[in-house]
């Protein structure tokens, strides 16, 4: 078995600031990835969707690259630029010919060292925000189904729990203010992580960062809310309405073990028993074998990329001849099958063979045209959470371990009711009447 | 430490020399059966991936029935001679494996990624399917139920609504004007079709295999003798299809979806295929007017006026016609704004040369972002596939970036008035009718549909 192991330099300077060099000069092109240990999770109270907002905040200038420079500096290299909100990180990365590389760190210190916007710009990027909000949740059918409609369901803490798109009068209320403190407390060196990917040689992209990042000043460590969870009882329920939408759908999450425990690894081959395309039980029994669903397909969501409570969440879009609770109890089936008889042996090799295969590709995997998203995404992250980049070449050892039993006990222990949430998403009353 | 004064220098360092790009090896080969065959190696990872294309698609059969060859691909992974569905896809899954299949306009495709130590199994079921598909009764009933609620639901879908529309205003009779079958036509899908558009579509000749990935290319090259050498079948015969409506001056078409809170523009006009010699040009153009974050449209509409967050422009060729289109989704409030700055932007890069440092700035961005894009294994195939099926030169990649850096602002200005037909353009705003009709109405003569396709 060919195990495809990474290359890296993992360092950290005086001022905290990780950073983890990944070489690979097999083509010109290098990949930057700066990763701030923040998410929406922990973004203030009374300010949800701030995180996100903050994200578009820090294109909008620094010190020495006024508004538009960081995208016309990085266009015009030959790159591509992005950033995205996740629960527990915010990531800002390029990808570019190698030739830009200093031009990209030198623009990347410049925000982390000095963030410079006006009210100007907040007005113009809350307006962008809320056609996103728009184009991606109200005016889509099933627009935020269920990533937005699932968590107000089934946590209590509001971490876990809010907006994170945010509310508008929310993201209305955001002023400068907000931005500077949001940006003091947790866009400092010491809460981040710097990965240069692809044609750089080791020592030179360790001297590089030092140059450009050493003398960023470190601030105090980060207050971090917790984001535990209270004890869950019993089963919670919610509906949402569909406005567009001819399908009723639901949503059914189960909330998972804690990250790097066994438990865990046996949760992630069961969801690719349970999901994982058409092969997947979920998608057989619903819509091949019983034919009540048009989709049912789901699973742990960026499953690397996490560190507080999340859910294996299964999304179903139904027939309407078949009602809700029909088709929650055909899902059910589903699950209690698995808990009674298990899996067998050669179905957890098959689910091996294709857990390993996928984890591949998410190493190659670019996003958006940017070469090497996906091994940027995992060093940084298991450098923040776990302060091991190099658990990017040993993590699928616990997932080619996990046995049969394992899979039958996490089914029994975790995708009980009391540990899950059902969200419901029919279509309003007025919509299914114009469409009979 | 934490004291220091920054001694970084205020401008962004300049660009360093660049290295050369190494352009991958392909190797190209026609078996005796007529089946065209491109591999390339890339050992990043040990898996491949794959694509089997058959140069017919939804265009060809579209008096038989819209989206036939679309639910022929369809129904064809669904059962063979020698497997049922659910043996298929566990054998999938046994092999580490990803398959697709679809139908575009002009291209059928089977698409394919695996594990490098278990490519002769993939290869095995890749062939199976496209010479051995069997069409069972049930799988193609259930397939075609749940294709129904498919087109249901792409009704409900804003960007779904006005590309639609758009294609049947710049086609007319032409095959490229429908996009999706009706309930009714997909009703009407009958068994026996299918298996017509598979017989006609899957052979050999008419086939193109690209391959890329982790594998030895003589090793490989064997290996799909062995399998796919039997196989025989014949080009099928090409009907001539209707001219396209070539509409002149600017209209407007409103889809009407109650309680829209946001309106879906999209604009476009007839333009020209990869083979025309002028789509490095058109690319350029595109780029700089909406087809880059960097470019004026994005500025102008997002980074300025903040009316929407997601503008851009694009060339869509298509094998025997392309259109340029431009799009955003905008407050409702802005649509007359939205489509008065699109207007302004290329109206101006049909007036006034483009300043030489904005031209260099977009040729580096579209040459550096070419050679990005064949850094994976999907990413070089999808462009390998791309030049072979639009029957490109060989050199295509090697050649791109020069050509991109050849180009003057006088091509650029030649190139936005042949083809940014601004007067021309036909526009659609999808959007909620009491709010948007004043503001549609003032771009040109109206006419205003429902979700189903109806004129209202």
């Amino acid at each position: 078995m060919n195990r495809n192991q990474i290359a890296m330099e993992y360092t950290t300077l005086a001022n905290g600031l990780k950073v983890v060099i990944a070489p690979d000069v097999s083509a010109p092109v290098v990949t930057v990835g700066v990763y701030y240990k923040i998410g929406f999770r922990l973004e203030p109270q009374g300010r949800s969707g701030f995180a996100h907002l903050f994200e578009h905040m820090m294109f909008q200038g620094s010190a020495n690259a006024p508004k538009m420079q960081h995208i016309k500096l990085i266009n015009s290299s030959g790159g591509l630029l992005n950033g995205s909100t996740h629960y527990d990180v915010t990531n800002y990365y390029e990808a570019m010919p190698s030739n830009a590389l200093e031009r990209v760190l030198w623009l990347e210190a410049d925000r982390m060292r000095a963030l410079k916007v006006d009210d100007e710009n907040l007005r113009n990027q809350r307006d962008v925000v809320k056609e996103e909000v728009r184009v991606n949740v109200m005016n889509q059918p099933y627009g935020g189904f269920p990533w937005l409609d699932l968590p107000p369901v089934a946590f209590r803490n509001w971490a876990n729990a809010h907006n994170f798109y945010g509310d508008f009068a929310d993201l209305d209320a955001a002023d400068l203010a907000d931005v500077q403190a949001f940006f003091k407390t947790y866009y400092l060196p010491n809460n981040a992580v710097l990965l240069v990917l692809g044609d750089v040689k080791a020592d030179e992209g360790v001297a590089l960062v030092e140059k450009y990042f050493g003398d960023i000043p470190a601030g105090a460590p980060p207050p971090f809310a917790d984001p535990r969870e209270p004890e869950q009882k019993e089963e919670r329920r919610g509906e949402v309405e569909e406005k567009f939408g001819t399908l009723p759908a639901m949503a059914i999450g189960y909330t998972v073990p804690e990250r790097r425990t066994t438990d865990w690894c046996a949760m992630a081959l069961l969801d690719q028993a349970l999901h994982g395309g058409r092969a997947g039980r979920t998608y057989r029994e619903l819509v091949l074998e019983k034919q009540i669903a048009v989709e049912a397909d789901g699973g742990i969501d960026d499953i690397f990329g996490y560190n507080g409570p999340t859910q294996m969440v299964t999304r179903i879009l139904h027939k309407p001849e078949y009602s809700a609770e029909k088709t929650l109890a055909a899902f059910d089936a589903v699950i209690r099958e698995i808990q009674e008889h298990g899996i067998s042996e050669d179905e957890l090799n098959q689910l091996k063979v294709k857990w390993r295969s996928d984890y591949y590709s998410t190493l190659e995997g670019g996003r958006g045209g940017m070469p090497r998203y996906g091994l940027m995404h995992l060093l940084a992250c298991f450098t923040l959470f776990d302060n091991q980049p190099q658990l990017v070449n040993s993590i699928l050892d616990g997932f080619l371990a996990v046995k049969r039993e394992e899979i039958q006990a996490v089914a029994k222990k975790y995708l009980r009711p009391a540990n899950r949430a059902v969200v419901f998403r029919a279509p309003a009353k007025a919509n299914v009447k114009e469409a009979a | 430490m934490a004291t220091r004064v920054a001694q970084l220098p205020a401008e962004a360092p300049a660009l360093s020399p660049e290295r050369p790009v190494t352009w991958p090896k392909r190797t190209k080969a026609r078996l005796a059966n007529g089946l065209e065959v491109i591999l390339a190696e890339s050992h990043a990872i040990p898996k491949f991936h794959g694509q089997l294309s058959f140069r017919s698609g939804n265009a060809a059969v579209v008096d038989r029935g819209p989206g036939l060859a679309e639910m022929t691909a369809t129904v064809a992974r669904t059962g063979t001679k020698l497997r049922v569905s659910r043996q298929i896809e566990e054998d999938l899954r046994r092999i580490g494996a990803d398959l697709s299949s679809s139908a575009g306009a002009d291209t059928t495709g089977i698409g394919f990624a695996g594990l490098s130590e278990l490519a002769e199994p993939l290869l095995g079921l890749v062939n199976e399917l496209a010479r051995e598909a069997a069409f069972p009764e049930p799988e193609f009933e259930r397939e075609r139920r749940q294709k129904l609620e498919e087109v249901k639901l792409d009704r409900t879908q804003p960007s779904f609504l006005a590309s639609e529309r758009l294609r049947k205003v710049l086609f007319g009779a032409h095959p490229y004007a429908t996009v999706a079958p009706t309930e009714s036509q997909v009703v009407a899908y009958k068994r026996s079709d299918l298996m017509q558009v598979y017989e006609e579509f899957y052979t050999p000749e008419n086939a193109l295999l690209v391959m890329v990935g982790d594998f030895d290319t003589a090793v490989m090259m064997k290996s799909i003798e062995k399998t796919f050498g039997a196989w025989t079948g014949k080009k099928p015969t090409i009907k001539t299809a209707p001219d396209p409506a070539h509409p002149k001056g600017r209209r407007v078409y409103l889809v009407h979806v109650p309680g829209a809170v946001q309106t879906q523009i999209l604009a476009g006009c007839h333009a020209i295929t990869r083979k025309h010699a002028d789509w490095i040009k058109i690319g350029l153009t595109n780029s700089l007017y909406g087809g880059a974050f960097n470019s004026r449209l994005v500025m102008n509409i997002r980074e300025d006026k903040g009316y929407t967050y997601s503008p851009r422009s694009g060339v869509h060729a298509l094998r025997q016609y392309g259109y340029f289109s431009v799009s955003a989704a905008v407050r409702s409030d802005v649509v007359a704004a939205s489509l008065t700055e699109m207007f302004y932007e290329m109206d101006k890069l049909r007036s006034l040369p483009v300043p030489e440092a904005e031209l260099a700035d977009a040729r580096n961005y579209l040459s550096g972002v070419f050679s990005m894009s064949l850094a994976t294994q999907d990413g070089l195939l999808s462009q390998l596939a791309t030049v072979a099926l639009n029957d490109l030169p060989d050199d295509y990649l090697e050649t791109y970036r020069e050509k991109v850096r050849a180009l003057t602002p006088a091509d650029l200005l030649a190139t936005a008035r042949k083809y940014f037909d601004s007067a021309n353009m036909q526009i659609v705003v999808v959007g909620d009718r009491a709010q948007i009709e004043d503001q549609a109405k003032l771009f040109g003569d109206l006419e205003i549909y429902d979700a189903q396709g109806s004129k209202l």
